[in-house]
Protein backbone atom coordinates (compact mmCIF):
# COMPACT_ATOMS: atom_id res chain seq x y z
CA UNK A 1 0.00 0.00 0.00
CA UNK A 2 1.53 3.27 -0.72
CA UNK A 3 1.84 6.26 1.07
CA UNK A 4 -0.92 9.23 -0.28
CA UNK A 5 0.08 12.12 2.02
CA UNK A 6 1.84 12.74 5.46
CA UNK A 7 1.67 15.29 8.06
CA UNK A 8 4.61 16.29 10.51
CA UNK A 9 4.28 18.34 13.92
CA UNK A 10 2.00 20.45 11.84
CA UNK A 11 0.96 23.33 13.32
CA UNK A 12 -2.22 25.56 11.52
CA UNK A 13 -4.60 28.60 12.05
CA UNK A 14 -5.74 31.57 10.64
CA UNK A 15 -3.73 35.14 10.83
CA UNK A 16 -2.24 34.98 14.65
CA UNK A 17 -4.72 32.22 16.02
CA UNK A 18 -3.67 28.73 15.94
CA UNK A 19 -6.56 26.23 15.59
CA UNK A 20 -4.48 23.04 15.32
CA UNK A 21 -1.31 22.11 17.44
CA UNK A 22 1.50 19.27 16.46
CA UNK A 23 -0.58 17.13 13.88
CA UNK A 24 1.16 13.86 12.08
CA UNK A 25 -0.85 11.26 10.41
CA UNK A 26 -0.21 9.63 7.44
CA UNK A 27 -2.52 8.89 4.86
CA UNK A 28 -2.49 5.31 2.70
CA UNK A 29 -4.53 3.92 0.11
CA UNK A 30 -7.61 2.33 1.02
CA UNK A 31 -7.83 3.66 4.61
CA UNK A 32 -11.02 4.90 5.23
CA UNK A 33 -10.37 7.75 8.06
CA UNK A 34 -13.48 8.62 10.27
CA UNK A 35 -12.68 12.14 11.29
CA UNK A 36 -14.33 13.53 14.78
CA UNK A 37 -14.51 15.81 17.12
CA UNK A 38 -16.75 19.41 18.93
CA UNK A 39 -17.62 22.08 16.63
CA UNK A 40 -14.74 24.57 16.71
CA UNK A 41 -12.12 21.78 17.46
CA UNK A 42 -10.38 22.12 13.77
CA UNK A 43 -12.64 19.33 11.95
CA UNK A 44 -12.32 21.79 9.11
CA UNK A 45 -9.19 23.67 9.30
CA UNK A 46 -7.20 20.14 8.99
CA UNK A 47 -9.56 19.99 5.63
CA UNK A 48 -8.48 22.98 4.26
CA UNK A 49 -5.11 21.94 4.97
CA UNK A 50 -5.15 18.69 2.97
CA UNK A 51 -7.12 20.47 0.67
CA UNK A 52 -3.89 22.90 0.20
CA UNK A 53 -6.12 26.32 0.60
CA UNK A 54 -4.26 27.07 3.74
CA UNK A 55 -0.49 26.32 4.58
CA UNK A 56 1.18 24.79 8.05
CA UNK A 57 2.53 27.84 10.32
CA UNK A 58 5.05 24.94 11.08
CA UNK A 59 6.03 21.40 9.93
CA UNK A 60 5.67 19.38 6.58
CA UNK A 61 2.67 18.72 4.49
CA UNK A 62 3.86 16.02 2.17
CA UNK A 63 2.25 14.22 -0.64
CA UNK A 64 3.23 11.51 -2.84
CA UNK A 65 2.18 11.30 -6.07
CA UNK A 66 2.08 8.09 -8.14
CA UNK A 67 2.38 10.00 -11.80
CA UNK A 68 2.22 13.90 -12.88
CA UNK A 69 -1.47 13.92 -13.82
CA UNK A 70 -2.93 11.76 -11.40
CA UNK A 71 -6.02 13.23 -9.67
CA UNK A 72 -5.47 13.31 -5.89
CA UNK A 73 -8.25 14.90 -4.52
CA UNK A 74 -12.13 14.27 -4.69
CA UNK A 75 -13.86 17.26 -2.78
CA UNK A 76 -17.61 16.73 -1.08
CA UNK A 77 -17.60 20.06 0.63
CA UNK A 78 -20.46 20.89 3.30
CA UNK A 79 -24.22 21.72 0.66
CA UNK A 80 -24.89 24.57 3.11
CA UNK A 81 -21.93 26.83 1.40
CA UNK A 82 -23.51 26.50 -1.98
CA UNK A 83 -25.24 28.88 -3.24
CA UNK A 84 -29.06 27.66 -4.25
CA UNK A 85 -29.51 30.00 -6.46
CA UNK A 86 -26.31 30.26 -8.72
CA UNK A 87 -27.90 29.71 -12.67
CA UNK A 88 -25.86 26.02 -13.46
CA UNK A 89 -26.89 22.94 -14.22
CA UNK A 90 -26.11 19.79 -12.74
CA UNK A 91 -24.23 18.10 -15.83
CA UNK A 92 -22.06 21.23 -15.61
CA UNK A 93 -21.57 20.65 -11.86
CA UNK A 94 -20.32 17.02 -12.19
CA UNK A 95 -17.73 17.95 -15.16
CA UNK A 96 -16.20 21.15 -13.35
CA UNK A 97 -14.92 18.21 -11.16
CA UNK A 98 -12.39 17.08 -14.28
CA UNK A 99 -11.10 20.89 -14.13
CA UNK A 100 -7.87 19.86 -13.01
CA UNK A 101 -7.79 16.55 -15.38
CA UNK A 102 -8.81 18.48 -18.35
CA UNK A 103 -6.48 21.91 -18.48
CA UNK A 104 -7.23 24.75 -19.86
CA UNK A 105 -9.16 23.28 -23.01
CA UNK A 106 -11.96 21.02 -21.87
CA UNK A 107 -9.92 17.32 -23.55
CA UNK A 108 -13.23 15.44 -25.45
CA UNK A 109 -16.46 16.81 -24.53
CA UNK A 110 -18.10 14.00 -25.91
CA UNK A 111 -16.40 11.52 -23.64
CA UNK A 112 -16.79 13.99 -20.73
CA UNK A 113 -20.25 14.27 -20.79
CA UNK A 114 -20.82 10.12 -20.93
CA UNK A 115 -18.76 10.11 -18.28
CA UNK A 116 -20.66 12.80 -16.16
CA UNK A 117 -23.83 10.76 -16.89
CA UNK A 118 -22.66 7.10 -16.04
CA UNK A 119 -21.28 8.45 -12.77
CA UNK A 120 -24.70 10.32 -12.40
CA UNK A 121 -26.34 7.18 -13.32
CA UNK A 122 -24.21 5.33 -10.28
CA UNK A 123 -24.88 7.77 -7.65
CA UNK A 124 -28.76 7.52 -9.09
CA UNK A 125 -29.72 11.20 -10.27
CA UNK A 126 -29.09 10.70 -13.79
CA UNK A 127 -32.53 12.04 -14.51
CA UNK A 128 -31.67 14.79 -13.30
CA UNK A 129 -28.92 15.96 -15.52
CA UNK A 130 -30.78 18.75 -17.02
CA UNK A 131 -31.92 20.07 -13.46
CA UNK A 132 -30.43 23.48 -12.18
CA UNK A 133 -29.01 23.24 -9.00
CA UNK A 134 -32.27 25.54 -7.03
CA UNK A 135 -34.13 22.61 -8.44
CA UNK A 136 -32.44 19.92 -5.89
CA UNK A 137 -33.19 18.76 -2.82
CA UNK A 138 -30.47 18.62 -0.14
CA UNK A 139 -29.99 14.68 -0.36
CA UNK A 140 -29.96 15.10 -4.56
CA UNK A 141 -27.18 17.54 -4.15
CA UNK A 142 -25.47 15.57 -2.38
CA UNK A 143 -25.39 12.71 -4.47
CA UNK A 144 -24.90 15.11 -7.55
CA UNK A 145 -21.67 16.73 -5.96
CA UNK A 146 -20.40 13.14 -4.72
CA UNK A 147 -20.84 12.58 -8.87
CA UNK A 148 -18.58 15.82 -8.95
CA UNK A 149 -15.63 14.28 -6.60
CA UNK A 150 -16.09 11.32 -8.02
CA UNK A 151 -15.31 11.57 -11.60
CA UNK A 152 -11.73 12.82 -11.94
CA UNK A 153 -11.53 8.94 -10.29
CA UNK A 154 -9.10 10.55 -7.23
CA UNK A 155 -7.15 8.75 -5.11
CA UNK A 156 -8.30 10.28 -1.73
CA UNK A 157 -11.92 10.99 -1.42
CA UNK A 158 -12.67 14.09 1.47
CA UNK A 159 -16.40 14.28 2.76
CA UNK A 160 -17.12 17.02 4.86
CA UNK A 161 -20.50 16.04 6.63
CA UNK A 162 -21.98 14.53 4.24
CA UNK A 163 -24.97 13.65 6.47
CA UNK A 164 -26.25 16.71 7.27
CA UNK A 165 -29.69 17.58 5.14
CA UNK A 166 -30.64 14.59 4.16
CA UNK A 167 -32.59 11.27 5.00
CA UNK A 168 -31.82 7.92 6.91
CA UNK A 169 -32.08 6.21 3.53
CA UNK A 170 -29.70 8.18 1.56
CA UNK A 171 -27.48 8.13 4.68
CA UNK A 172 -27.23 4.31 4.45
CA UNK A 173 -27.09 4.13 0.50
CA UNK A 174 -23.99 6.53 0.40
CA UNK A 175 -22.64 4.97 3.26
CA UNK A 176 -22.71 1.14 1.43
CA UNK A 177 -21.36 3.05 -1.93
CA UNK A 178 -18.31 4.77 0.21
CA UNK A 179 -17.53 1.11 1.30
CA UNK A 180 -17.67 -0.01 -2.03
CA UNK A 181 -15.48 2.75 -3.05
CA UNK A 182 -13.12 1.89 -0.72
CA UNK A 183 -11.60 -1.14 -1.98
CA UNK A 184 -10.37 1.91 -4.91
CA UNK A 185 -9.40 4.85 -2.99
CA UNK A 186 -8.60 6.01 -0.09
CA UNK A 187 -11.48 7.93 2.07
CA UNK A 188 -11.42 10.71 4.88
CA UNK A 189 -14.68 11.61 6.34
CA UNK A 190 -15.91 13.79 8.65
CA UNK A 191 -19.07 13.47 10.36
CA UNK A 192 -21.13 14.29 13.83
CA UNK A 193 -22.76 11.26 13.64
CA UNK A 194 -19.77 9.00 15.45
CA UNK A 195 -22.07 6.17 16.01
CA UNK A 196 -22.74 5.26 12.52
CA UNK A 197 -19.54 5.89 10.73
CA UNK A 198 -18.07 3.90 13.10
CA UNK A 199 -19.29 0.47 11.90
CA UNK A 200 -17.82 1.84 8.46
CA UNK A 201 -14.60 3.47 9.06
CA UNK A 202 -11.55 1.56 9.28
CA UNK A 203 -9.51 4.40 11.73
CA UNK A 204 -10.64 7.64 13.50
CA UNK A 205 -9.27 10.69 13.96
CA UNK A 206 -10.00 12.71 16.98
CA UNK A 207 -10.03 16.36 16.05
CA UNK A 208 -9.94 19.01 19.03
CA UNK A 209 -6.72 21.29 18.74
CA UNK A 210 -4.71 18.72 18.34
CA UNK A 211 -4.97 15.21 16.65
CA UNK A 212 -4.99 11.51 18.31
CA UNK A 213 -5.04 9.21 15.36
CA UNK A 214 -7.01 5.78 16.83
CA UNK A 215 -5.88 3.16 14.48
CA UNK A 216 -9.09 1.36 14.33
CA UNK A 217 -12.86 1.70 14.69
CA UNK A 218 -13.70 0.82 17.93
CA UNK A 219 -12.99 3.26 20.94
CA UNK A 220 -14.87 3.87 24.17
CA UNK A 221 -16.19 7.10 25.83
CA UNK A 222 -13.54 6.46 28.24
CA UNK A 223 -11.03 6.89 25.33
CA UNK A 224 -12.84 9.57 23.93
CA UNK A 225 -12.32 12.03 27.26
CA UNK A 226 -8.90 10.78 27.04
CA UNK A 227 -8.68 12.65 23.78
CA UNK A 228 -10.06 14.81 24.81
CA UNK A 229 -12.78 14.68 22.35
CA UNK A 230 -16.07 15.91 23.70
CA UNK A 231 -18.33 15.08 20.84
CA UNK A 232 -22.35 14.12 20.44
CA UNK A 233 -21.23 10.36 21.80
CA UNK A 234 -22.85 11.31 25.38
CA UNK A 235 -26.07 12.43 23.92
CA UNK A 236 -26.13 9.34 21.32
CA UNK A 237 -25.79 7.09 24.82
CA UNK A 238 -24.31 3.97 23.39
CA UNK A 239 -21.96 3.14 20.88
CA UNK A 240 -22.80 0.38 18.90
CA UNK A 241 -19.75 -2.25 18.42
CA UNK A 242 -18.95 -2.56 22.18
CA UNK A 243 -15.47 -2.60 22.66
CA UNK A 244 -13.66 -5.80 23.24
CA UNK A 245 -12.00 -6.25 26.64
CA UNK A 246 -8.50 -7.06 25.54
CA UNK A 247 -9.08 -4.15 23.34
CA UNK A 248 -6.87 -1.71 25.15
CA UNK A 249 -4.19 -4.31 25.86
CA UNK A 250 -3.61 -4.37 21.61
CA UNK A 251 -1.97 -0.75 21.92
CA UNK A 252 -3.77 -0.09 18.27
CA UNK A 253 -3.74 3.62 19.09
CA UNK A 254 -1.39 6.33 19.03
CA UNK A 255 -0.63 7.60 22.57
CA UNK A 256 0.27 11.02 22.62
CA UNK A 257 0.83 13.31 25.26
CA UNK B 1 -40.58 58.63 -33.74
CA UNK B 2 -40.51 56.94 -37.60
CA UNK B 3 -38.25 60.35 -38.25
CA UNK B 4 -35.76 59.03 -35.75
CA UNK B 5 -34.64 55.69 -37.53
CA UNK B 6 -33.68 58.42 -40.66
CA UNK B 7 -32.21 60.52 -38.19
CA UNK B 8 -29.67 57.91 -36.87
CA UNK B 9 -27.90 57.35 -40.47
CA UNK B 10 -28.26 61.24 -40.62
CA UNK B 11 -26.64 62.56 -37.47
CA UNK B 12 -23.13 61.13 -36.44
CA UNK B 13 -23.77 62.09 -32.70
CA UNK B 14 -26.68 59.73 -33.25
CA UNK B 15 -25.55 56.78 -34.65
CA UNK B 16 -22.50 56.68 -31.76
CA UNK B 17 -25.04 56.63 -29.22
CA UNK B 18 -26.76 53.82 -30.73
CA UNK B 19 -23.04 51.98 -31.35
CA UNK B 20 -22.03 52.84 -27.67
CA UNK B 21 -25.89 51.28 -27.01
CA UNK B 22 -24.77 48.19 -28.44
CA UNK B 23 -21.37 47.73 -27.61
CA UNK B 24 -22.13 48.67 -24.08
CA UNK B 25 -24.81 45.81 -23.87
CA UNK B 26 -22.36 43.58 -24.58
CA UNK B 27 -19.51 44.18 -21.82
CA UNK B 28 -22.62 44.67 -19.78
CA UNK B 29 -24.27 41.79 -20.70
CA UNK B 30 -21.85 39.29 -20.13
CA UNK B 31 -19.93 40.87 -16.47
CA UNK B 32 -23.51 41.44 -15.75
CA UNK B 33 -24.09 37.91 -16.14
CA UNK B 34 -21.33 37.40 -13.82
CA UNK B 35 -21.88 39.98 -11.39
CA UNK B 36 -25.33 38.80 -10.57
CA UNK B 37 -24.25 35.26 -10.47
CA UNK B 38 -21.85 35.69 -7.79
CA UNK B 39 -23.85 38.45 -5.92
CA UNK B 40 -21.13 40.95 -6.21
CA UNK B 41 -23.78 43.76 -7.21
CA UNK B 42 -23.18 45.62 -4.35
CA UNK B 43 -19.40 45.55 -4.73
CA UNK B 44 -19.91 46.76 -8.14
CA UNK B 45 -22.05 49.50 -6.98
CA UNK B 46 -18.96 50.48 -4.66
CA UNK B 47 -16.91 50.70 -7.62
CA UNK B 48 -18.70 52.76 -9.93
CA UNK B 49 -18.69 55.18 -7.28
CA UNK B 50 -15.50 55.18 -6.20
CA UNK B 51 -14.17 55.33 -9.74
CA UNK B 52 -15.44 59.22 -9.74
CA UNK B 53 -12.27 59.47 -7.58
CA UNK B 54 -10.19 58.95 -10.31
CA UNK B 55 -12.07 61.37 -13.00
CA UNK B 56 -12.18 63.93 -10.10
CA UNK B 57 -7.97 63.41 -10.14
CA UNK B 58 -7.81 63.12 -14.31
CA UNK B 59 -8.99 66.37 -14.68
CA UNK B 60 -6.96 68.04 -11.60
CA UNK B 61 -3.88 66.46 -13.78
CA UNK B 62 -5.01 67.56 -16.81
CA UNK B 63 -5.27 63.95 -18.21
CA UNK B 64 -7.83 61.55 -19.48
CA UNK B 65 -10.66 61.05 -17.23
CA UNK B 66 -11.22 57.40 -18.45
CA UNK B 67 -7.70 56.59 -17.51
CA UNK B 68 -7.41 58.49 -14.40
CA UNK B 69 -11.02 56.51 -14.18
CA UNK B 70 -9.78 53.40 -14.64
CA UNK B 71 -6.91 53.55 -12.54
CA UNK B 72 -8.75 54.63 -9.21
CA UNK B 73 -11.89 51.83 -9.77
CA UNK B 74 -9.61 49.10 -10.77
CA UNK B 75 -7.12 49.87 -7.56
CA UNK B 76 -10.14 50.19 -5.26
CA UNK B 77 -11.69 47.05 -6.55
CA UNK B 78 -7.85 45.37 -5.87
CA UNK B 79 -7.88 47.27 -2.65
CA UNK B 80 -11.78 45.98 -2.02
CA UNK B 81 -10.86 42.14 -3.07
CA UNK B 82 -7.73 42.44 -0.36
CA UNK B 83 -9.15 43.68 2.19
CA UNK B 84 -12.42 41.45 1.88
CA UNK B 85 -10.19 38.23 3.11
CA UNK B 86 -8.77 39.43 5.78
CA UNK B 87 -10.83 38.31 8.69
CA UNK B 88 -11.16 41.58 10.98
CA UNK B 89 -12.53 43.81 8.27
CA UNK B 90 -16.04 43.11 6.68
CA UNK B 91 -16.48 43.30 3.11
CA UNK B 92 -19.24 45.38 3.17
CA UNK B 93 -18.08 47.92 5.49
CA UNK B 94 -15.34 47.62 3.34
CA UNK B 95 -17.36 49.10 0.21
CA UNK B 96 -19.62 51.66 1.76
CA UNK B 97 -16.05 53.30 3.12
CA UNK B 98 -14.80 52.99 -0.63
CA UNK B 99 -17.99 54.02 -1.86
CA UNK B 100 -18.20 57.43 -0.22
CA UNK B 101 -14.76 58.20 -0.39
CA UNK B 102 -14.09 57.90 -4.43
CA UNK B 103 -17.02 60.57 -4.20
CA UNK B 104 -15.60 63.02 -1.58
CA UNK B 105 -12.62 62.55 -3.82
CA UNK B 106 -14.04 63.01 -7.30
CA UNK B 107 -15.82 66.47 -5.97
CA UNK B 108 -12.88 67.87 -4.40
CA UNK B 109 -10.57 67.74 -6.79
CA UNK B 110 -13.24 68.97 -9.37
CA UNK B 111 -14.25 71.79 -7.12
CA UNK B 112 -10.09 72.50 -7.00
CA UNK B 113 -10.10 72.25 -11.05
CA UNK B 114 -8.95 75.88 -12.35
CA UNK B 115 -10.60 77.44 -15.13
CA UNK B 116 -12.92 75.13 -16.94
CA UNK B 117 -15.15 73.11 -15.03
CA UNK B 118 -16.53 69.76 -16.41
CA UNK B 119 -20.38 69.08 -16.15
CA UNK B 120 -20.86 67.20 -13.01
CA UNK B 121 -24.23 66.09 -14.42
CA UNK B 122 -22.92 64.21 -17.31
CA UNK B 123 -20.93 61.96 -15.05
CA UNK B 124 -23.69 61.41 -12.85
CA UNK B 125 -26.43 60.82 -15.29
CA UNK B 126 -24.74 59.68 -18.17
CA UNK B 127 -24.19 61.39 -21.68
CA UNK B 128 -24.98 58.86 -24.26
CA UNK B 129 -25.48 61.12 -27.13
CA UNK B 130 -21.93 63.15 -26.65
CA UNK B 131 -20.37 59.84 -27.43
CA UNK B 132 -16.71 60.14 -28.97
CA UNK B 133 -15.04 58.10 -31.56
CA UNK B 134 -12.39 57.35 -28.73
CA UNK B 135 -15.22 56.04 -26.37
CA UNK B 136 -16.66 53.68 -28.90
CA UNK B 137 -12.67 52.33 -29.60
CA UNK B 138 -11.97 51.88 -26.09
CA UNK B 139 -15.61 50.15 -25.59
CA UNK B 140 -14.45 47.54 -28.79
CA UNK B 141 -11.12 46.73 -27.32
CA UNK B 142 -12.64 46.13 -23.94
CA UNK B 143 -15.23 43.58 -25.47
CA UNK B 144 -12.74 41.79 -28.01
CA UNK B 145 -10.92 41.05 -24.60
CA UNK B 146 -14.15 40.12 -22.83
CA UNK B 147 -15.35 38.42 -24.87
CA UNK B 148 -12.43 35.92 -26.19
CA UNK B 149 -11.53 35.83 -22.37
CA UNK B 150 -14.84 34.85 -21.61
CA UNK B 151 -14.94 32.18 -24.54
CA UNK B 152 -11.64 30.95 -23.43
CA UNK B 153 -11.90 30.13 -19.97
CA UNK B 154 -15.83 29.72 -20.00
CA UNK B 155 -16.01 26.91 -17.85
CA UNK B 156 -13.02 27.94 -15.67
CA UNK B 157 -15.10 31.27 -14.58
CA UNK B 158 -18.25 29.17 -14.35
CA UNK B 159 -17.06 26.82 -11.93
CA UNK B 160 -14.58 29.25 -9.99
CA UNK B 161 -18.13 31.42 -9.66
CA UNK B 162 -19.72 28.49 -8.30
CA UNK B 163 -17.83 27.36 -5.97
CA UNK B 164 -14.49 28.51 -5.36
CA UNK B 165 -13.17 25.81 -2.58
CA UNK B 166 -13.92 23.42 -5.48
CA UNK B 167 -12.42 24.88 -7.76
CA UNK B 168 -9.13 25.50 -5.15
CA UNK B 169 -9.45 21.51 -4.44
CA UNK B 170 -8.94 21.23 -8.26
CA UNK B 171 -5.77 23.07 -8.36
CA UNK B 172 -7.27 26.08 -10.36
CA UNK B 173 -5.55 29.58 -9.88
CA UNK B 174 -8.83 31.36 -8.10
CA UNK B 175 -6.87 34.01 -7.19
CA UNK B 176 -5.38 34.95 -10.53
CA UNK B 177 -8.96 34.69 -12.27
CA UNK B 178 -10.63 36.21 -9.68
CA UNK B 179 -8.25 39.66 -10.22
CA UNK B 180 -8.70 39.47 -13.35
CA UNK B 181 -12.41 39.33 -13.34
CA UNK B 182 -12.44 42.09 -10.71
CA UNK B 183 -10.04 44.28 -13.19
CA UNK B 184 -13.07 43.53 -15.80
CA UNK B 185 -15.58 44.64 -13.57
CA UNK B 186 -14.20 47.73 -12.80
CA UNK B 187 -12.97 48.73 -16.40
CA UNK B 188 -16.26 47.50 -17.77
CA UNK B 189 -18.00 49.75 -15.80
CA UNK B 190 -16.09 52.64 -16.11
CA UNK B 191 -16.11 52.45 -20.09
CA UNK B 192 -20.28 52.12 -19.36
CA UNK B 193 -20.42 55.79 -17.43
CA UNK B 194 -21.07 57.67 -20.43
CA UNK B 195 -24.18 55.88 -21.26
CA UNK B 196 -26.16 56.01 -18.02
CA UNK B 197 -24.11 57.75 -16.22
CA UNK B 198 -22.53 56.75 -12.27
CA UNK B 199 -25.94 57.40 -10.32
CA UNK B 200 -27.67 54.98 -12.41
CA UNK B 201 -25.27 52.36 -13.78
CA UNK B 202 -25.36 49.23 -11.75
CA UNK B 203 -29.04 48.93 -12.83
CA UNK B 204 -27.39 48.18 -16.74
CA UNK B 205 -25.07 45.49 -15.10
CA UNK B 206 -28.24 44.07 -12.97
CA UNK B 207 -31.55 44.27 -14.52
CA UNK B 208 -31.02 42.10 -17.88
CA UNK B 209 -29.32 39.15 -16.62
CA UNK B 210 -31.93 39.35 -13.68
CA UNK B 211 -34.77 39.63 -16.39
CA UNK B 212 -32.62 36.16 -18.68
CA UNK B 213 -32.37 34.64 -15.18
CA UNK B 214 -36.61 34.55 -15.19
CA UNK B 215 -36.39 32.29 -17.92
CA UNK B 216 -32.99 30.45 -18.12
CA UNK B 217 -30.79 28.48 -15.33
CA UNK B 218 -27.65 28.57 -18.15
CA UNK B 219 -25.06 30.84 -16.98
CA UNK B 220 -24.30 31.06 -20.79
CA UNK B 221 -27.66 31.62 -22.49
CA UNK B 222 -28.08 34.15 -19.32
CA UNK B 223 -25.00 35.80 -20.99
CA UNK B 224 -26.81 35.55 -24.56
CA UNK B 225 -30.34 37.00 -23.33
CA UNK B 226 -28.79 39.59 -21.37
CA UNK B 227 -26.91 41.48 -23.92
CA UNK B 228 -29.91 40.97 -26.15
CA UNK B 229 -32.31 42.35 -23.71
CA UNK B 230 -29.44 45.03 -23.08
CA UNK B 231 -29.41 46.07 -26.67
CA UNK B 232 -33.48 45.85 -27.09
CA UNK B 233 -34.14 48.15 -23.50
CA UNK B 234 -31.26 50.79 -24.20
CA UNK B 235 -32.34 51.13 -28.18
CA UNK B 236 -36.24 51.75 -27.08
CA UNK B 237 -34.82 54.38 -23.69
CA UNK B 238 -33.02 56.18 -26.16
CA UNK B 239 -35.71 56.46 -28.84
CA UNK B 240 -38.13 57.64 -25.90
CA UNK B 241 -35.86 60.02 -24.68
CA UNK B 242 -35.20 61.93 -28.72
CA UNK B 243 -38.66 61.55 -29.20
CA UNK B 244 -40.33 63.18 -25.77
CA UNK B 245 -37.00 65.04 -24.96
CA UNK B 246 -36.31 62.91 -21.18
CA UNK B 247 -32.80 62.48 -20.05
CA UNK B 248 -31.58 59.58 -21.90
CA UNK B 249 -30.02 57.08 -18.80
CA UNK B 250 -32.87 57.48 -16.65
CA UNK B 251 -35.36 56.64 -20.07
CA UNK B 252 -32.97 53.51 -20.06
CA UNK B 253 -33.44 52.29 -16.73
CA UNK B 254 -37.25 52.92 -16.94
CA UNK B 255 -37.71 50.73 -19.60
CA UNK B 256 -35.48 47.57 -18.37
CA UNK B 257 -37.31 48.45 -14.90
CA UNK B 258 -40.47 47.75 -17.11
CA UNK B 259 -39.33 44.79 -19.26
CA UNK B 260 -38.39 42.81 -16.34
CA UNK B 261 -42.22 43.62 -14.68
CA UNK B 262 -43.75 42.39 -18.42
CA UNK B 263 -41.66 39.48 -18.03
CA UNK B 264 -42.23 38.35 -14.33
CA UNK B 265 -45.65 38.64 -14.73
CA UNK B 266 -45.86 36.96 -17.87
CA UNK B 267 -43.67 33.90 -16.38
CA UNK B 268 -45.76 33.85 -13.38
CA UNK B 269 -48.92 33.68 -15.54
CA UNK B 270 -47.17 30.58 -16.87
CA UNK B 271 -46.48 28.96 -13.83
CA UNK B 272 -50.09 29.36 -12.71
CA UNK B 273 -51.18 27.68 -16.25
CA UNK B 274 -48.66 24.97 -15.96
CA UNK B 275 -49.48 24.27 -12.10
CA UNK B 276 -53.66 24.53 -13.38
CA UNK B 277 -53.09 21.98 -16.15
CA UNK B 278 -50.75 19.42 -13.58
CA UNK B 279 -53.43 19.46 -10.66
CA UNK B 280 -55.85 18.91 -13.55
CA UNK B 281 -54.32 15.60 -14.87
CA UNK B 282 -53.68 14.45 -11.24
CA UNK B 283 -57.55 14.75 -10.73
CA UNK B 284 -58.55 13.08 -13.66
CA UNK B 285 -56.34 9.99 -12.83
Amino acid sequence: MGKILDLIDVTVGYGSDVILRDVNIDVLDNDFIGVIGPNGGGKTTLLRLLLGEINPFQGQLNFYPLSKNETLFGYLPQVSTIDRKFPIKVIDIVLSGLMSRNGLFGGDKKKNKEKALEILRIAGVDHLHNYSVGELSGGQLQRVFLSRALISEPRLLILDEPNTFVDNKFEKELYELLKELNKKMAIIIVSHDVGTITSYVKTIACVNRNLHYHRSNRITAEQLASYDCPIQVISHGKIPHTVLLDHLKEKDHDQHI
Amino acid sequence: MISIFKDIFEYQFLKNAVLAAFLVSIAAGIIGTYITSRRLVFLSGGITHASFGGIGIAYYMGISPVIGAIVFSVLSAFGIEVLSHRKNIREDSAIGILWAFGMAVGIIFIFLTPGYAPNLMSFLFGSILTVTNSDLIYLIILNLVVILFFILFYRQILYIAFDQEFARSQKIPVNFFNYILIAFIAIAIVLSIRVVGIILLISLFTVPPTIANVFSNHFGKIIFWSILISFIGAFIGLLLSYSINIPSGAAIVVVFVLMFGIVKSVSVLFQHINRKKKLKVIIDK
